[in-house]
């Protein structure tokens, strides 16, 4: 067993222990640590024999016998323990407390690093037994654990993540895959009172720091830049100032970094990520004037890799608690839930708002798996993300489109009519292949009117900047196609649907985007392979749109592009392009056409 | 290595503000302060209470900060003396009390009961 097998090794480890129990049975308190009072005894009996000030305590030996090639019992992550919080594989106990041996120096050091995690209220009661097992390295089998990173995070750390509650949560029979067994561990220095320095420790020989394969957890580098900039020379010498040394600071830092190691930082730790990422788009935005292209440092986080987690209970929707699983040896009959359908408005509205929600948290699921496309992944692996993201949004958009067959409204327009809606249109559709995203655009437009109406809270322009893309890449036809949908809706005539597009922010916006990409169209030279009567709409557009631009009082659109100038210039006569120009540019404050 | 030259700021479960050189930290977050003070704030104005060296063990920490010296201080908080701000704490404590037990009056007139916030702290 595991117990065994790390008895075995840390009696080979550390022939010279000395105080601990033979087995782990005598350190827990009974099952699983709860039972406190049999405990007690066994901790008073213990804290005897601890000598707080004993480097022991904190595990700061050196091995007598540093030659073990293979990493000991301490970096045995990936085996859980079968029930938390688990016994300490336990040493050989000594008779009494043996004087520190005299260090040989083994070429190169061992090195040994320590894990304690934030003692939480859950670990108080074993918080003495444990700090003495962690002073022999052998509390590693805590489940928090997933990894041991040398990295030189030297840097402040102001960020400290007190009352740890995220979950490092390992399945108990799963090895962790990516545990990293190294021959080489670090050895780290801690207490004050200790009586003699280690011949390795010295701040004349600082102990290189053995680097693991693959990335390391890091600050933000826009977190470290902060940093470093604060960091200035102390002004004047604080008596008190070396009470913690510089390792010590380090190992303290080093413990914060692998707290904050996980697969899914921006599920995790969104804010962090989040705020950084903001600051990042700002600084890319500046500097995007200055210098060309620089790609603004990304954060590195180690690829945790997930280990396949299965649910084990089936959960019926509808039914009370747990559903069995029905084999041929026990056939049971499903629960069958029953919706019935309801034509109150509230329910209806009920549902698209709890559709939405639904819809949303597989729309963060395919963002995330997204971002953990990296350059990194295996070509196997990357396939699997991407059919993972294809499906998800496949499933999003068929949720979208066909809400409910009895609904006359049409596609997704019940859900168009929703803010979160059309923030969740917008974030899905730069996944959308085009056809898809004009489908999209097409419901848009066709049914701008009404969006535009019942856009209470203001949320149309989200959809902008991702129709504008898909504008981007609209051919002539399909242009046109799209314009017709604008001017042609039942009951109103052409101007009638420009006029009311004009005097709205996102319809304006979106209707400048269709005539930029017209006039980018036929003034790229790229043949067009026009429709019949293509050219005819696109011209009576034009002067339509023209008309109203120099009629009405405009509103300010999110984006005047450029080409619209060049685009009336070909068609109308200097005044009317003069009259347009004043009017668009009065609006925004801004040139219509590039100085 | 800064971080033990600049003075800290941090609160605790119990609602106490301590300000403080940070001197030594641990791996359970206890802190030890030096030149320690409490920090009562009642409405505009506080009160600074030195309170010397401070262990603060690590479960009791909500928050830990930094306090950035450099920055520019226009606060509107007004400095009172300990007599006035522990003065002005009692009244409020007081009528809080107050207002919490009319409303639990009026709840029980009502047939109901709301658990006390300080209960469910402890799980």
């Amino acid at each position: 067993t595991n117990a065994e097998r790390n008895e075995e090794k840390t009696k080979k480890n550390h022939p010279d222990d000395m105080w601990w129990p033979e087995n782990g049975e005598d350190w827990s308190d009974g099952e699983g640590g709860t039972d406190m009072d049999s405990g007690l005894q066994a901790m008073a009996e213990e804290d005897e024999e601890i000598n707080v000030h004993n480097e022991e305590t904190f595990g700061m030996d050196l091995d007598a016998n540093g030659t073990t090639e293979k990493s000991s019992s301490s970096l045995q992550f990936g085996e859980a323990p079968p029930s938390p919080p688990p016994p300490p594989p336990a040493t050989p106990p000594p008779p009494q407390p043996k004087p520190r041996s005299p260090r040989r120096a083994p070429s190169p050091p061992r090195q040994k690093l320590q894990y304690f995690p934030w003692a939480s209220s859950r670990q108080r009661g074993r918080s003495r037994g444990q700090r003495a097992a962690l002073g022999r390295g052998q509390m590693f089998e805590d489940p928090a654990v997933m990894r041991i990173i040398e990295g030189r995070p030297s840097l402040k750390v102001t960020k400290m993540n007190l009352c740890q509650t995220r979950a490092f949560m390992f399945p108990p029979t799963h090895p962790c895959p990516s545990t990293p067994q190294t021959p080489k561990m670090m050895q780290l220095r801690f207490g004050a009172n200790s009586p003699r320095p280690s011949p390795f420790y010295s701040p004349s020989n600082p102990v290189q720091p053995f680097r693991y394969p693959g990335p390391a957890t890091q600050l933000h580098p826009q977190h470290k830049r902060l940093l470093s900039q604060k960091q200035r020379k102390p002004e004047g010498w604080d008596p008190y100032c070396n009470l913690m040394t510089a390792k010590e600071k380090e190992w303290i830092t080093r413990l914060q970094m692998i707290q904050l190691q996980s697969e899914n930082p921006y599920l995790e730790d969104y804010y962090y990520q989040e705020y950084y990422r903001r600051i990042e788009s700002k600084m890319a935005e500046e500097e995007l004037g200055i210098r060309s292209k620089r790609e603004p440092p990304k954060l590195t986080t180690p690829y945790v890799k997930k280990t396949d987690s299965y649910t084990p209970v089936v959960h019926i929707e509808g039914s009370l608690g747990q559903v069995a699983v029905s084999t041929c040896y026990s056939p049971r009959r499903a629960i069958s839930a029953v919706h019935a359908y309801q034509k109150d408005t509230r329910l209806q509205r009920l549902d698209i708002l709890n559709k939405i929600e639904k819809l949303f948290m597989v729309l963060l699921e395919v963002e995330e798996t997204e971002r953990m496309k990296t350059p990194l992944l295996s070509e196997a692996e990357e396939r699997r993300l991407v059919e993972k993201i294809q499906r998800k949004v496949e499933h999003i958009y068929s949720q979208l489109q066909h809400h409910n067959p009895l609904e006359s409204e049409g596609d997704f327009i019940p859900f168009l009519l929703v803010s979160k809606g059309k923030k969740l249109v917008a974030r899905l559709l730069p996944f959308l292949k085009h056809d898809s995203a004009l489908k999209i655009l097409r419901v848009v437009t066709t049914n701008l009117p009404t969006l535009m109406s019942r856009d209470a809270d203001e949320t149309l322009p989200v959809l902008y900047p991702p129709l504008r893309n898909v504008i981007g890449g609209l051919a002539f036809s399909q242009l046109i196609g799209v314009l017709k949908d604008l001017t042609s809706l039942e009951s109103l005539t052409t101007y009638e649907c420009l006029e009311l597009a004009c005097q709205n922010k996102f319809g304006l916006s979106l209707l400048y985007a269709l005539l930029s990409q017209g006039e980018k169209l036929l003034s790229s030279g790229v043949p067009l392979e026009p429709s019949i009567g293509d050219f005819e709409t696109w011209t009576d557009i034009i002067f339509q749109v023209a008309g109203q631009l120099s009629q009405c009082s405009l509103v300010e659109p999110l984006l005047l592009p450029s080409n619209l100038l060049t685009l009336f210039c070909r068609y109308l006569d200097k005044r009317t392009v003069h009259q347009l120009k004043s009017n668009m540019e009065s609006v925004t404050g801004c040139l219509a056409l590039p100085s | 290595h800064q971080q033990l030259f600049e003075k800290h700021l941090v609160l605790l479960r119990d609602g106490r503000t301590l300000i403080g050189y940070l001197r030594s930290i641990d791996q359970f977050a206890n802190l030890v302060f030096h030149q320690t003070v409490e920090r009562i704030h009642v409405g505009k104005k506080f009160g600074d209470i030195p309170r010397g060296i401070f262990i603060v063990r690590g479960e009791n920490v909500v928050l830990l900060g930094e306090i950035d010296m450099d920055k520019p201080c226009d606060t509107v908080l007004q400095q009172v003396s300990i007599e006035e701000i522990l003065e002005e704490q009692r009244l409020q404590q007081q009528a809080k009390q107050e207002t919490e037990k009319v409303k639990m009056q009026v709840l029980k007139d009502r047939g109901l009961s709301i658990p006390k916030a300080d209960n469910l702290d402890e799980y």
